[in-house]
């Protein structure tokens, strides 16, 4: 039986006795002074930076507590610690891998079996990418980990230029996309508005622009409308 | 897309049974052999941002079929129904029969032994 009074006890008894306490001490002021700013400030990079700050400082204070324990009835804590644990792997790794399920989800097929010219014109824009094609009537491209989507619509309704700047638009996203999934998993964690999608778009845009021209870019925005 | 909830036997024709985009669309595909998905938003005058997704629903509950083809630079989808209307029409009537007969048992076998000698 858990019993979270049990557990105070066995803390603050192994704390008082131990060196670390000032350590402790400091960790969960900061933690509790971050947190605090996290709720009153508005600006997005503010909340992001203070709610990780104060996560990180928590989870200082309870390795640093963890090492004074003397008793084993941590219970609350260790699932805490492993949550922390399990939620910084899966933000870290899961974008990263995220392009396996969704070729699964979407039985998505290499586009060298349709398109012979796509994997050279991308590698050369994002090196190690893979293209790939799904089978839907809806024009559709979006980009994940390594890989870039782009459905049969897609394919049907524009010409080569068109779609050179379209997957000039996705590659764009795949070098620059090692920063944007991390920020998006935060802004989830920590409830806060964050919208850079409309910016990196536009400079997903200006890259393609430079890539292929701006007729083709134009001409294949006017074919999605 | 023919559920039996869905049935509206109010509407005009092949409307009872599906919205109509997939009413407009199966009529093209039945009267012709196979059709490229431009041909169909030209047959039936239906923006392709209408069409698309409605091509996708046909396709997944197998009312249409089609296939990728490389035509020189371009890929295109080719479609074709994947049955007869004679036999669509098959399949709907013997589904809206057996709900009938689900629900009303003997009452519904005998109306229809009564409708066909009317008729």
């Amino acid at each position: 039986m858990i019993s979270i009074a049990d557990e105070i006890i066995c803390y603050a008894e192994c704390v008082n006795n131990s060196d670390l306490l000032p350590l402790i001490t400091f960790l969960i002021v900061v933690s509790l002074f971050l947190f605090t700013f996290y709720l009153k400030t508005k600006t997005p990079i503010h909340r992001v930076i203070s709610f990780a700050g104060a996560q990180l400082s928590m989870v200082g204070a309870i390795a640093a507590t963890f090492s004074t324990m003397e008793c084993s009835r941590m219970l609350t804590i260790e699932v805490y610690l492993a949550y922390v644990l399990i939620s910084t792997g899966v933000m870290l790794f899961l974008p990263g891998l995220y392009y396996k399920i969704l070729i699964r989800r979407h039985n998505a097929r290499p586009i060298s079996e349709i398109v012979d010219w796509a994997d050279d014109f991308v590698n050369k824009l994002a090196n190690n990418s893979q293209i790939y094609y799904f089978d839907s009537a809806i024009p559709k491209a979006f980009a994940s980990g390594k890989a870039i989507f782009v459905s049969v619509g897609m394919l049907e309704i524009f010409d080569q230029q068109e779609l050179k700047a379209v997957l000039a638009h996705e590659a764009w996203h795949l070098r620059h996309n090692n920063k944007t999934p991390i920020l998006r998993q935060l802004s989830l964690m920590t409830f806060t508005k964050y919208r850079p999608e409309q910016e990196l778009e536009l400079m997903a845009d200006r890259f393609a622009e430079e890539i292929v021209g701006k007729g083709p870019l134009e001409s294949a925005r006017a074919k999605l409308i | 897309m023919v559920k039996i909830d869905r049935i509206n036997i109010s509407n005009e024709g092949l409307t009872k049974f599906f919205s109509p985009i997939e009413a407009q669309i199966m009529k093209v595909l039945w009267e012709n052999n196979e059709l490229m998905t431009s041909e169909i938003t030209k047959k039936t005058n239906i923006p392709l941002s209408s069409v698309a997704g409605t091509l996708d629903r046909l396709v997944k509950a197998d009312f249409a079929q089609r296939r990728v083809e490389n035509q020189g630079q371009r890929v295109r989808y080719i479609y074709s129904a994947t049955t007869t209307a004679d036999n669509a029409a098959n399949a709907i009537t013997t589904r809206i029969l057996d709900s009938l007969v689900d629900t009303f048992g003997a009452v519904a076998i005998e109306n229809f032994s009564s409708y066909k000698k009317s008729k």
